[in-house]
């Protein structure tokens, strides 16, 4: 007869001992964990991202740190997998973090509710749920970033002021067909009814590596533009199909999703022209990262290659990573004893005023009423090199936008609970 | 030596029909819930929340699948949509009102209709045709959930679940959500356990052989084919209802995609189709060697080995794959086998045959 269980619990038992790893009290450190996807879906826009970030509070912690407190960066993959993203959570915060920066929506979304009940700070930059800018509903989640809303609805201004006039023009969105890539929806609706441009939207399958037949549909349509609504390997498809279905290169523009490398795929030549928003300055050019160069990646402490350096998820993370230690000396200043508890770091991050990083961001304003920060951005072409900035900072429509926020986080918390 | 057989005679049929004749066993099976039932006093948040718990859900959830798999020989590679199902369904009961236990039968009765819909096609596939149409039962579930707002909760696509509340009090915490997990898995272990001493298991056995010859034997394939598929996707839509509500504490499409159905055979495989203790080591290999192995490459790396941060990701993978591969190469029967083989040769101990 079988001998159940037994086995599989003395398996539990010796492994008891190697996962048990003592909790190490330091006092004058603060503890931001980075537990994201190096290796499925995300991939090489985390290892950017999470380069700049770590080499950010390198060059922070280079310079004496904040008024003496060193800030640890503990980094852990979490195959963008919500068991995973849970288990690190858990583990980081129990290891004293009292930031978690997961850098996935599916992660992120699954998290909200334990960051709520634990108070620890959920940075979702660039990802996760647009509604969380309602910072007295979502008070421990912090996008920190203009959400995809605010992206969508400074781009399709941009294309309002070059055409002028929108009414009678053709737009497609052309979209992964996820919770992510839908979330969007209603803002698309609403911006051309107020626009009167004609809209039509497109789903491709996740995760996109095969979307010809959307194009041929697009193709039909015969739009004016095309906004690409993806992430990661969807995104050089789309632009790759578009410019095969007879789209003009300059008529395509997506979201912060569009990077360097990006570029490499579809071929750096024939992407010229393509549009997307921009959340920080583009390129290596700015004193932030010249001073991180210098400071930190010359000494041979960077957190990874040198020619990753200024790219734009690179410079992504950077803007994470700055808002995360400006929030901590905000909160150094409030309340400079600590206890250094998610709470205390909160106060500091929701009393972030104006900061732009020396030009590096538009100027960041978090209250505990608004976590999104002001949505800015640029917009940027690619000119065959390099991403080049064609806009200055702004943002567009953001009464719409916070209609939607309040109307969905309002929804969250009647029946969240 | 350590599972003595000396001195057990039966002298009744129930003496001879028990679950485990052998007194060691019995007092092992004894320990071994009473640390289950003390296990929040003994371990950490960390480990209760994080491995305990999805541990136990998960296992449920593996057992039902290795009812259908290892008791009655049909593949499905669409496990995770009948989790779905449970969990939406219990889900969207207990938001309405309903209260928590019979929410969680909603959930097994919603998983299993819906389940036994797609496995009528086993009656005429088998092999890997009945594979794939189950992986189309997976897509179409997906498709679904994510285009139906009314069921995945609109744009935001994630719904929270209520607290469950047994017999009106609320159970919170992962404590709470710890002993309702664990009271549904040893029902679902004991139903499994006695399963293949009933004649619905021998049935099931029968046709997992051959089942034309099962027919011969005036066994019904159509009957307990239908009968697999149902058992086995109710205890999937329980175990389904148990994960969300428990664990994840919301539920939103991506918590079953493919990649959870393949996770599932996996553990049923490396575990050992059939095994009930199997499922239980499968189950712990798969779901727990990632992030153990994980943690121990992390503290590898700041115990100053020269772990790159590149490494330092990929490095648990390729462990995980070399364990499970070595694993299989070592006992190709499954986890399960292997403790079986140790189990064996203690039984004659210091002799070297054993009978069976």
């Amino acid at each position: 007869m079988l001998t159940t269980i037994r086995a599989a619990a003395c398996a539990a038992l010796a492994a008891l001992p190697l996962l048990a790893q003592p909790v190490m009290a330091q006092d004058k450190v603060l503890k931001f964990a980075t537990p994201q996807d190096f290796t499925v879906v995300y991939t090489f826009v985390t290892a950017e991202y999470n380069q700049g970030y770590r080499d950010y509070i390198t060059l922070i912690n280079e310079r004496g740190g904040l008024g003496g407190i060193k800030i640890d960066v503990l980094v852990s993959d979490h195959g963008n997998a919500i068991q995973r993203g849970m288990e690190a959570f858990e583990r980081s915060t129990r290891d004293g973090a009292i930031l978690v920066d997961p850098l996935s929506t599916p992660v992120s979304r699954a998290l909200v509710t334990r960051a709520l009940q634990d108070k620890v700070n959920l940075i979702t930059t660039m990802s996760g749920r647009s509604d969380a800018a309602d910072g007295t509903v979502f008070p421990y989640v912090l996008p920190m970033s203009p959400s995809y809303w605010s992206q969508v609805a400074r781009m399709v201004d941009y294309i309002r002021q070059e055409e002028k006039d929108l009414k009678g023009k053709k737009l497609a969105y052309v979209y992964i067909d996820t919770p992510f890539g839908r979330e969007s929806l209603p803002l698309w609706e609403a911006l051309a009814k107020k626009d009167g441009f004609e809209l039509q939207t497109y789903p491709y399958a996740p995760p996109g590596n095969e979307q010809s037949a959307v194009w041929t549909q697009v193709r039909r349509f015969r739009p004016d533009w095309v906004f690409i609504g993806g992430g990661g390997v969807g995104q050089p498809v789309s632009i790759k199909e578009a410019i095969r279905n007879g789209i003009r290169v300059d008529r395509i523009a997506s979201w912060v999703w569009l990077s360097e490398s990006d570029m490499d795929v579809v071929g750096r030549a024939e992407a010229k022209g393509v549009l997307k928003f921009a959340v920080t300055e583009q390129g290596a050019d700015s004193k932030v990262i010249k001073d991180i160069i210098a400071e930190v990646v010359d000494k041979g402490k960077g957190a990874g290659p040198k020619d990753k350096v200024g790219t734009s998820y690179y410079n992504v993370g950077v803007m994470a990573a700055a808002l995360a230690a400006e929030g901590a000396r905000k909160a150094l200043e409030k309340n400079p004893t600590g206890p250094f508890t998610g709470e205390w770091l909160n106060a500091g991050l929701t009393s972030i005023s104006k900061f732009d990083l020396g030009g590096f961001l538009p100027p960041i304003t978090i209250t505990p009423e608004d976590h999104q920060g002001g949505g800015q951005g640029k917009v940027a072409r690619w000119d065959g090199v390099k991403w080049v900035a064609v806009t200055g900072w702004g943002a567009a429509n953001q009464d719409i936008i916070w209609e939607m926020i309040r109307k969905q986080a309002a929804e969250f918390k009647a029946t969240g609970k | 030596m350590f599972y003595r057989q000396a001195g057990i005679r039966y002298t009744s049929y129930p003496a001879e029909r028990q679950l485990w004749p052998l007194g060691i066993e019995r007092v092992l099976m004894g320990l071994i819930l009473a640390l289950a039932l003390i296990a929040p006093a003994l371990l950490s948040p960390l480990l209760l929340s994080s491995y305990l718990l999805p541990w136990v859900i998960w296992s449920i959830a593996a057992l039902g699948l290795n009812l259908l798999m290892g008791g009655a020989g049909q593949i499905h590679l669409g496990y995770a949509a009948v989790m779905a199902i449970g969990a939406y369904s219990a889900t969207h009961a207990a938001r309405a009102g309903l209260p928590f236990e019979l929410s969680l039968l909603v959930a097994g009765l919603a998983s299993a209709v819906i389940g036994v819909i797609f496995g009528a096609a086993a009656l005429r596939i088998r092999g890997l045709y009945l594979a794939i149409a189950t992986l189309a039962m997976q897509y179409i579930v997906d498709f679904a959930i994510g285009h139906i707002p009314a069921i995945s909760g609109g744009t935001q696509a994630t719904v929270a679940t209520p607290t469950p509340r047994i017999l009106g009090i609320p159970v919170e915490g992962p404590v709470g959500g710890y002993y309702i997990a664990l009271v549904v898995c040893i029902v679902v272990t004991l139903f499994m356990l006695n399963l293949r001493r009933t004649s619905f298991g021998r049935a099931l056995a029968a046709i997992r052989e051959k089942d034309y010859a099962a027919e011969i034997l005036g066994i019904s394939a159509f009957r307990y084919k239908l009968m697999a598929f149902w058992t086995s996707s109710f205890i999937g839509g329980v175990a389904g209802a148990i994960l969300v509500f428990c664990y994840y504490r919301s539920v939103s499409p991506e918590q079953f995609h493919l990649e959870t159905s393949v996770q599932l055979v996996a553990m049923v495989i490396v575990g050992g189709l059939g095994s009930v203790l199997g499922t239980f080591l499968g189950a712990a290999l798969i779901l727990l060697a990632p992030l153990a192995l994980s943690a121990l490459v992390a503290s590898l790396a700041s115990s100053g080995l020269p772990i790159g941060s590149d490494l330092r990701a990929h490095l648990p993978l390729v462990l995980y794959g070399a364990l499970i591969v070595g694993f299989l190469i070592a006992e190709p029967l499954g986890l399960a086998k292997l403790y079986d083989n140790a189990r064996k040769y203690l039984l004659v101990w210091p002799f070297r045959h054993a009978r069976s």
